[in-house]
């Protein structure tokens, strides 16, 4: 055969891209369809509530105290006689917003502290990293909010910034690890010999190929955030100038006593489903996005 | 095929490279404090010059240093000592935007075609970049090399905007040697190329390697533990075992005539395709010494049929067997 024979190439649809692969396989996952319609659904009930098309009367104080589930207070009301529904449309915007930023702030963070440690793996700036996060992953991390939110004199930002920096550091160790395994292989070193600088390196040949555990990790990162948001919130150290399912549950604890659940059945139940959703299509996208998982 | 201005006048023959004791030590850390234990020399003293347009074969065991020796005289791994020079100029010493700028000139082939390519990036990007990073041409231009080069490589132009997972081995090959040869190399360092892939398919590849050699003149270092191939390719071969040459001379020469017992042992593991052979091999025993402890004298003799005493003490020198012959190797015994 001459070397100059061409190459029948008639593999794979055109331009098929591992992206686009893992798309097709996530659209045949049921669970993983369904779970993200619920949580589109979520986010829906969350951007009417930023755009101001419902819940804008969470706050109004108008109807008797501890109306029962009806037509008019579909959650019925609370003590003072605010809108339970309201305020659980209301929360569901609140859980959003922190679960969008820390989910964000956090894998920005992990992924640029992760690759660099991972790509000067061994020189000071690693251990430096490293360092880092061992100190923040010994604090107990309720001390670490409350400690972060004396020192910014309860700005509503602090449990989110106590988030942050605190859960970037599992998405920092795996890509960290990620890296390591990445920048030894052959297509590193072939950007070594052509000639591509350091920082071309990291951004375009290794932490693209790390995206892949960013996005499962920011989904897991959003989960977990809404779960802290609800249990600072209870203890008071969580949203400070709002409602959130936390907040919620927090109030109902007196109601509790006095037999009156709607506050916290509607908190939990809508965080369980969100949580829970989010989880599936979390799990969903994992596989979706594993070359070794056929299906 | 070349439309750099800035690239200078190319002389076809001549020296080319220059390799002068080159080591390459790796330090060990371990212990307290993790201080530095005990080196391991993957390279340990390595001189040899290989003219344009040539190819030399380096063979030897697994772990020899036939790797770290191909990536150290780039300086993927800057050496621990020694000399390396393209067209008389040293690469030691350089800094990072003069060694970048030196990097058109020498490129690498790597054994692994699945690992050799992003998995995130199309051919054409592949192909593309080192156009990129060194600013050759403008956009047009850039497109119409790439397609030039897949060409050269014999792949078609609809494998551009595919991704390298699309295709099979020995085209991912290919792919990474028209990466190889963007930039016009003068130099390649050819990591064993063919040992991941089907034999029907190394000789395609092989006869791909040969013919851009002709048509470009560019110098191979050819690395690879296949006689067959080695033989095959090379116009002189090196035989290295533990960080050093022990045997070097033209390929006819070593071929046919031998002198270390080691490329003698080597040449005898070819299978002969005749089951009625019963011709004497002489078996290598025994396993490669530990790099990090090697034997005193020369590192063959506890393995070596024919060692005598003085082979346990003194080191031999890479020297010509007869004066003249060009046919280096290093043992006491050979003459």
């Amino acid at each position: 055969m001459s070397a100059r024979a061409e190459v029948a190439v008639s593999v794979g649809a055109h331009g098929d891209s591992l992206w686009s692969k893992a798309l097709r396989k996530f659209r045949r996952d049921r669970v993983g369809m369904w779970s993200l319609a619920v949580v589109l659904a979520y986010a829906v009930v969350a951007l009417g509530v930023v755009l101001g098309l419902w819940a804008g009367d969470w706050a109004d104080v108008s109807g008797p105290k501890w109306a029962p589930v009806s037509g008019e207070y579909w959650f019925g009301t609370n003590i003072i006689g605010q809108d339970i529904f309201a305020r659980s449309l209301y929360s569901t915007r609140t859980a959003f917003e922190v679960g969008l930023v820390v989910a964000l702030g956090a894998t920005a963070l992990g992924a640029v502290l992760g690759s660099t440690a991972g790509f000067f793996s061994g020189s000071w700036i690693d251990e430096v990293i490293i360092w880092l996060m061992g100190v923040l992953d010994s604090v107990p991390f309720i001390l670490l909010v409350a400690a972060i939110s004396y020192t910014l004199q309860g700005s509503p930002w602090a449990m989110h910034i106590a988030m942050i920096a605190t859960f970037w550091i599992g998405t920092a160790r795996l890509i960290r690890g990620e890296v390591i395994k990445l920048k030894s292989l052959e297509y590193v070193e072939a950007a070594h010999a052509i000639g591509v600088s350091r920082f071309m390196i990291i951004f375009r040949h290794i932490l693209p190929n790390t995206f892949h555990i960013l996005l499962v990790q920011a989904t897991l990162s959003f989960v977990a955030a809404i779960k802290s948001e609800v249990i600072l919130s209870f203890l008071g150290l969580g949203v400070k100038d709002g409602m959130s399912w936390g907040l919620m549950i927090s109030e109902s604890t007196f109601e509790v006593l006095a037999g009156f659940f709607n506050n916290f059945i509607a908190a939990s139940v809508l965080m369980f489903g969100l949580v829970m959703a989010f989880n599936m299509f979390s799990d969903a996208l994992q596989d979706a996005l594993d070359p070794r998982t056929v299906k | 095929m070349n439309q750099t201005p800035e690239v200078p006048a190319r002389s076809d023959t001549g020296t080319l490279l220059q390799v002068r004791g080159l080591k390459k030590y790796f330090p060990v850390h371990g212990g307290w404090l993790r201080g530095v234990q005990q080196q391991v020399r993957a390279v340990d003293g390595v001189s040899f010059e290989l003219d344009s347009g040539r190819t030399l074969g380096l063979v030897g065991e697994s772990g020899c240093g036939k790797s770290t020796l191909g990536r150290a005289i780039l300086n993927l791994q800057s050496p621990t000592a020694g000399d390396v020079l393209l067209d008389g100029l040293p690469l030691a010493g350089l800094s990072r935007q003069a060694l970048v700028a030196r990097r058109k000139d020498m490129q690498i082939i790597f054994q692994d075609p699945f690992a050799s390519l992003s998995p995130r990036r199309t051919v054409a990007q592949i192909v593309r970049e080192p156009l990129d990073v060194h600013r050759i041409g403008n956009t047009r231009e850039r497109r119409q090399r790439v397609e030039e080069l897949l060409e050269v490589v014999g792949l078609r132009s609809n494998a551009l905007n595919r991704y390298p997972h699309e295709f099979s081995g020995g085209q991912r090959q290919r792919i990474g040697i028209a990466r190889a040869l963007a930039l016009n190399p003068r130099f390649i360092v050819a990591d064993e190329p063919v040992s991941a892939l089907d034999v029907s398919v190394q000789s395609q590849v092989l006869n791909l390697v040969t013919m851009l050699q002709a048509e470009l003149g560019i110098a191979f270092l050819f690395i690879s533990h296949d006689l067959a191939v080695i033989r095959h390719i090379s116009d002189e071969v090196a035989v290295m075992y533990l960080g050093r040459f022990v045997e070097h001379a033209t390929a006819d020469k070593i071929f046919s005539s031998p002198k270390h017992p080691y490329t003698r042992a080597l040449l005898s593991s070819i299978p002969v395709p005749d089951p009625t052979s019963k011709s004497p091999r002489p078996v290598l025993e025994g396993d490669v010494p530990s790099p990090m402890s090697p034997p005193a004298g020369c590192p063959f003799h506890p393995r070596c049929p024919v060692a005598t005493d003085r082979c346990k003490t003194e080191v031999p020198k890479l020297r010509e067997a007869q004066p003249g012959t060009e046919h280096e190797v290093a043992c006491h015994l050979a003459t």
